[in-house]
């Protein structure tokens, strides 16, 4: 159980950071100040600064919102159209199910980076974008995990009941499938949390992220990578933080898959 | 300026250059230019081979009909036009020996260089070049250097060694349009095959000092020594291999470890880490090349030359210039570095050169704009300066209430938007063979005879433009060009920001390499290893 | 594709070419000046007759391109697989049976951090590391197994690495999932009371059992693999099929990315394809 307790500690670090990243990082994460850059960390910037003089640790906690929240967005829309889409496919069957289903199976033989790459390349890069991207190669899983589930649950006496007992067919989907149908798809956000953020900073570091000046942790490595010889500290923090934020929703996946008998 | 790497020699010629009018030696006799590529190390020694790391690769060979400069860079090395572009504006004599004008400056006469062999075996003659030119300015063919002919009427060969350029205006620039960016002479017939471009990515058939020997996609070009150049003595590398590397660092880290023997660098930053690397030194090297802004003259508010004068009058461009590249550069007003001393304004004497917010913003009043302007300001993704730039120009437009908000673009999709003149106000980055001529023509007259990317659409700049192409006198094309870039500044339909100044870096073993400033590698003609 | 905007003709012109009979005669060479569904339909015939067509600036076949670029993936591949095997399956057996233990708390823990670490940050990291204490970087300059062994290795000994951490804790938490799972039935507790030596316990009956879910499990990592090459091949400048692709996007090589996507898509349904029929001839109990 230490491994959830320690998730959970994890998590509300990052929480406050995504919250309030102004009381952690009071420096602002935009201002430049030329005079100042390349700085190795010190006491009045502990993460050092950039090649325009901003206070990377500044960037970085303030990046918290816009890399975690870019890849919270995208998941949720997935778990929101994959998810749903499955479940209707599965409980309805039929041409739909296979249509569907098929389209699925075509987005998931893309290598992801390679389908993030060309949704980015037809749409141009920029946050908006980058969401509809990541939600799009995450679709498919959502939508096989609410499909299979619904399948079951299909199958379950209560449904039939409900079905003989004479509910429309959409609100048997509403009442009873959908709530047991939930905590998969909650489970299944939470494991595919670390995989799609790390889709999310590689696109930002082939350049296809967020627009600048945001400080997109992604952002932030491809703008380090060239001085990394002789200024690491722009390249360490943003991985450091990518692996941190990872390593919390692991350990939350795998509480969660514990205390979910799974 | 002065800590730059320009040998001793070159500085000589550009001291000649200004004397001996025009400027392309007259009458030369056959003997061959000692500074073609170059100076001459007199300790050279044939032998060796060399690993150049690029960031770029050459998405192919084929120099009449690939316009990226990755491709120019290698493709020098194989291929070669009448004259070499000498960084200080001589169009030095290469495949030509020497070119006589006509006397109504409506034809070119030129001597062929006699010996030369292609890499095939073949000799060049007079054929070989009036086929080669002919097919480079037939738009159908589609090569990006045609338009830079369309003053060619005909090309004729009278005799095996002699070429006449029959002109429909005169063109005082055509030896230097003659030169190595773009075409090449090639065996007479090689480009009727309608795979001859991808042919030339496994095979080249020019004749340069190096010729290919294998070019892999993603991954290295290598070229070898051309035993019958005809260049007595030349190349003195007997090998040469370009590998494609993925970001600066690793350049660093393979000049480090003996992997690599040379590399070039964007941004003097990336070059730190070398400061105090046993065995590599760093050179700053004089650049043809401009970092600058673009205006869309019709687009959104830029409609509005008041508005185009606000932005240049917020633009402090030396801060610009030390955000992008720490100040190893030079802030230029409007002409690149490298040929500011022969044929650009000084800076002070230009309109909107220097930062004037009270006036930014009276020009913005009258414009209409007194609750300010957004705008997007678009970078090219690859361009590493460019992030640094955009920000800091940002916050100095913030000064006049002109809010930017900065949008990315693929390479692809920005070449796109711009040659649809659809370029808005964005950065660009380009380079030019060290003519003004060459410089401004294609970018700024007016359709149909320039491309007018900027949609400036200004009669009196293309009045200018034709008189500096068509006047052979030195001094009026000099006033003709001065009077260009006073309009230029006044109306800002580009803002120049500055030059960059080249870095390479090296092992010690590498002798006597000298970087051109267009970025291309003809130093490597004359380049050689120790040991 | 092709809807990505800007093309081929526009990056062979660049800034100065700009003339309207070029551009028109360099897209009709190209076959650009077509609909685009007329461009689809052509290439699709053309693939089903086992023609991928040439690339629009190499000239050279794109089959062969994709097959080259194909041998350094699978190169790139097939050794992370195996260094990711002989790293987790060894941590995932050790870990499952001795469960509960601190050493398992460390293993495990290991493995979290493996799975979270960006695989292009390590690469990173990894170069420079290398290049800082042991005054060392791979060549750049790709070799080929057959051509110079020694050159080919350095290349690929980062890359590998870097992708091999990720998937060798994935391994490596799966097979102490199996193992803690296996060790908990009833035939290994009978075998354990029959006084059966702790080795055959563990290596001849409880890894025995999980070889099915393992082979399936190699068939899921392979297809991750080639899902996270693109990244790393352009880290370490491989000429395999990610870069392939992504620098055809760039450029606008309609033909090669079409053909490498083709093959990658052809690839991953093989491999899952190919599990699915081990899956069947190792367990009895799918046969007919």
């Amino acid at each position: 159980m230490t491994a959830w307790r320690l998730g959970l500690l994890l998590a509300a670090c990052f929480a406050v950071l995504l919250l309030a990243p102004g009381l952690v990082a009071p420096q602002s994460p935009l201002a430049l100040n030329p005079a100042m850059a390349l700085q190795p960390p010190s006491t009045a910037h502990w993460f050092g600064t950039d090649d325009v003089g901003r206070d990377v640790f500044s960037r970085v906690v303030h990046g918290t919102r816009i890399t975690l929240g870019l890849v919270t967005l995208s998941l949720l829309l997935s778990v929101l159209v994959g998810g749903g889409l499955g479940v209707v496919a599965g409980f309805a069957g039929g041409w739909f199910d296979l249509v569907v289903g098929r389209l699925a199976d075509m987005v998931q033989t893309f290598p992801p980076i390679i389908a993030g790459v060309m949704i980015t390349g037809i749409l141009g890069p920029g946050a908006a974008n980058l969401v509809l991207a990541l939600a799009v190669i995450h679709l498919p899983n959502f939508f096989r995990i609410g499909r299979s589930a619904a399948l079951a649950e299909a199958q379950l006496t209560y449904v039939e009941a409900a079905r003989a007992a004479g509910f429309a067919e959409p609100s048997v989907l509403l009442r009873q499938v959908l709530p047991n149908v939930l905590p998969v798809l909650v489970l299944n956000f939470v494991i595919l949390f670390p995989l799609a953020l790390q889709i999310e900073a590689a696109l930002g570091f082939l350049g296809l992220g967020v627009v600048p000046p945001a400080p997109d942790w992604g952002a932030i490595l491809e703008q380090g990578k060239n001085f990394i010889l002789v200024a690491w500290w722009l390249s360490l923090w943003p991985g450091v933080f990518v692996l941190l934020s990872a390593l919390t929703m692991s350990l939350l996946g795998r509480g969660l898959a514990e205390k979910l008998g799974r | 300026m002065t800590e730059f790497d320009i040998p001793r020699r070159a500085a000589l010629a550009l001291v000649l250059a200004g004397i001996s009018a025009p400027h392309l030696a007259e009458a030369q006799q056959a003997s061959i230019d000692p500074l073609l590529y170059g100076p001459t190390d007199p300790n050279a020694k044939r032998g060796g081979k060399l690993t150049i790391g690029s960031l770029v690769e050459p998405p192919a060979l084929d120099p009449f009909r690939q316009a990226a400069d990755a491709r120019v860079r290698v493709s020098v090395l194989m291929y070669q036009g009448l004259f070499y572009e000498d960084p200080t504006g001589v169009a030095r004599p290469l495949l030509a020996e020497g070119a006589t004008p006509g006397a109504d400056g409506k034809s070119w006469t030129f001597r062929l260089r006699r010996g030369v062999k292609f890499h095939t075996g073949a000799a060049m003659t007079s054929a070989d070049v009036k086929y080669s030119y002919d097919f480079m300015r037939n738009a159908a063919n589609g090569s990006p250097g045609a338009g830079d002919l369309s003053s060619v009427a005909s090309i004729e060969a009278p005799d095996d060694h002699t070429v006449v350029f029959h002109l429909v205006r005169p063109n005082a620039a055509l030896p230097m349009t003659l030169t190595n960016k773009y075409g090449a002479v090639v065996p007479k017939g090689f480009l009727d095959d309608a795979q001859s471009g991808p042919r030339m990515n496994e095979i080249s058939v020019g004749t340069g000092p190096f010729k290919l020997r294998q070019f892999r996609p993603n991954s290295t070009l290598v070229l070898e020594r051309f035993a019958d150049y005809w260049q007595p003595g030349l190349p003195y590398l007997d090998e040469v291999t370009f590998v494609t590397m993925p970001n600066s660092a690793a350049m660093v880290v393979g000049l480090q470890s003996r992997r690599v023997d040379l590399a070039m660098f964007s941004r003097p930053q990336d070059t730190q880490a070398l400061a105090n690397a046993p065995g590599v030194e760093v050179h700053r090297w004089p650049s043809l090349g401009q970092k600058s802004l673009d205006l869309d003259c019709k687009f959104g508010p830029l409609t509005d030359v008041r508005v185009r004068q606000a932005i240049a009058l917020a633009i402090d461009k030396k801060v610009v210039m030390d955000a992008a590249v720490v100040g190893y550069g030079t802030v230029i007003g409007t002409m690149v570095a490298g040929m500011q001393q022969g044929w650009g304004v000084p800076l002070d004497q230009l309109a909107n050169q220097k930062p004037d917010l009270d006036r930014a913003r009276a020009l913005l009043r009258a414009a209409g704009h007194a609750n300010g302007v957004d705008i997007e300001l678009t970078t090219i993704i690859g361009y590493d300066w460019m992030e640094p730039a955009a920000l800091t120009i940002a916050e100095q437009l913030k000064r006049v209430d002109i809010r930017v908000t900065i949008r990315k673009l693929e390479l692809g999709v920005w070449i796109r938007n711009f040659r649809a003149k659809e370029m808005g106000f964005t950065f660009n980055d380009w380079g030019t063979t060290p003519d003004p001529g060459l410089l401004y023509y294609r970018h700024f007259r007016a359709a149909p005879e320039g491309a007018d990317f900027r949609n400036w659409n200004n009669a009196r700049a293309s009045a200018l433009l034709d008189r500096g192409q068509e006047t052979a006198d030195p001094a009026q094309r000099r006033e003709s060009y001065a009077a260009f870039q006073q309009l230029l500044a006044e109306e800002v339909p580009t803002i120049m920001l500055f030059s960059a100044d080249l870095l390479t870096a090296n092992r010690t073993r590498l002798k006597n390499y000298v970087q051109h400033g267009t970025g291309w590698y003809f130093g490597l003609a004359k380049a050689w290893v120790e040991g | 594709m092709r809807a990505v905007p800007g093309d081929i003709v526009g990056q062979m012109l660049g800034q100065t070419g700009s003339d309207r009979s070029a551009e028109a005669a360099l897209r009709g060479f190209f076959g650009l000046d077509r609909p685009l569904w007329r461009q689809f339909l052509d290439w699709l015939w053309a693939t089903l007759h086992g023609d991928l067509g040439r690339s629009w600036y190499r000239g050279s076949a794109v089959a062969g391109m994709v097959w080259d670029a194909f041998l350094v993936t699978a190169e790139l591949a097939l050794a992370t697989l195996l260094l990711a095997t002989l790293i987790g399956v060894p941590l995932g057996v050790l870990a499952g049976i001795v469960r509960g233990s601190r050493l398992d708390a460390a293993i495990q823990g290991v493995n979290l951090v493996g799975l979270s670490a960006p695989v292009f940050w390590l690469g990173l990291m990894l170069l420079v590391g290398a290049s800082q204490l042991l005054d060392w970087s791979p060549p750049f300059a790709w070799s080929g197994p057959t051509e110079d062994f020694g050159e080919n290795l350095a290349n690929l000994v980062l890359p590998v690495v870097s992708l091999a951490m990720l998937q060798a804790a994935a391994y490596s938490q799966f097979v102490r999932g199996l193992m803690v799972e296996q060790l908990g039935r009833d035939y290994i507790r009978a075998a354990r009371a029959k006084g059966m030596p702790p080795f055959d316990i563990y290596f001849r009956h409880a890894l025995a059992n999980v070889m099915i879910p393992l082979v399936t499990f190699m068939g899921l990592i392979l297809v991750q693999i080639l899902g996270g090459v693109v990244v790393i091949e352009s880290l370490f400048s491989l000429p395999g099929l990610g870069r392939l692709i992504l620098t055809g996007i760039q450029g606008r090589d309609y033909p090669v990315v079409q053909g490498a996507l083709f093959f990658v898509v052809v690839i991953a349904t093989t491999v899952n394809l190919g599990v699915d029929l081990l899956y069947g001839l190792l367990d009895p109990r799918l046969k007919p």
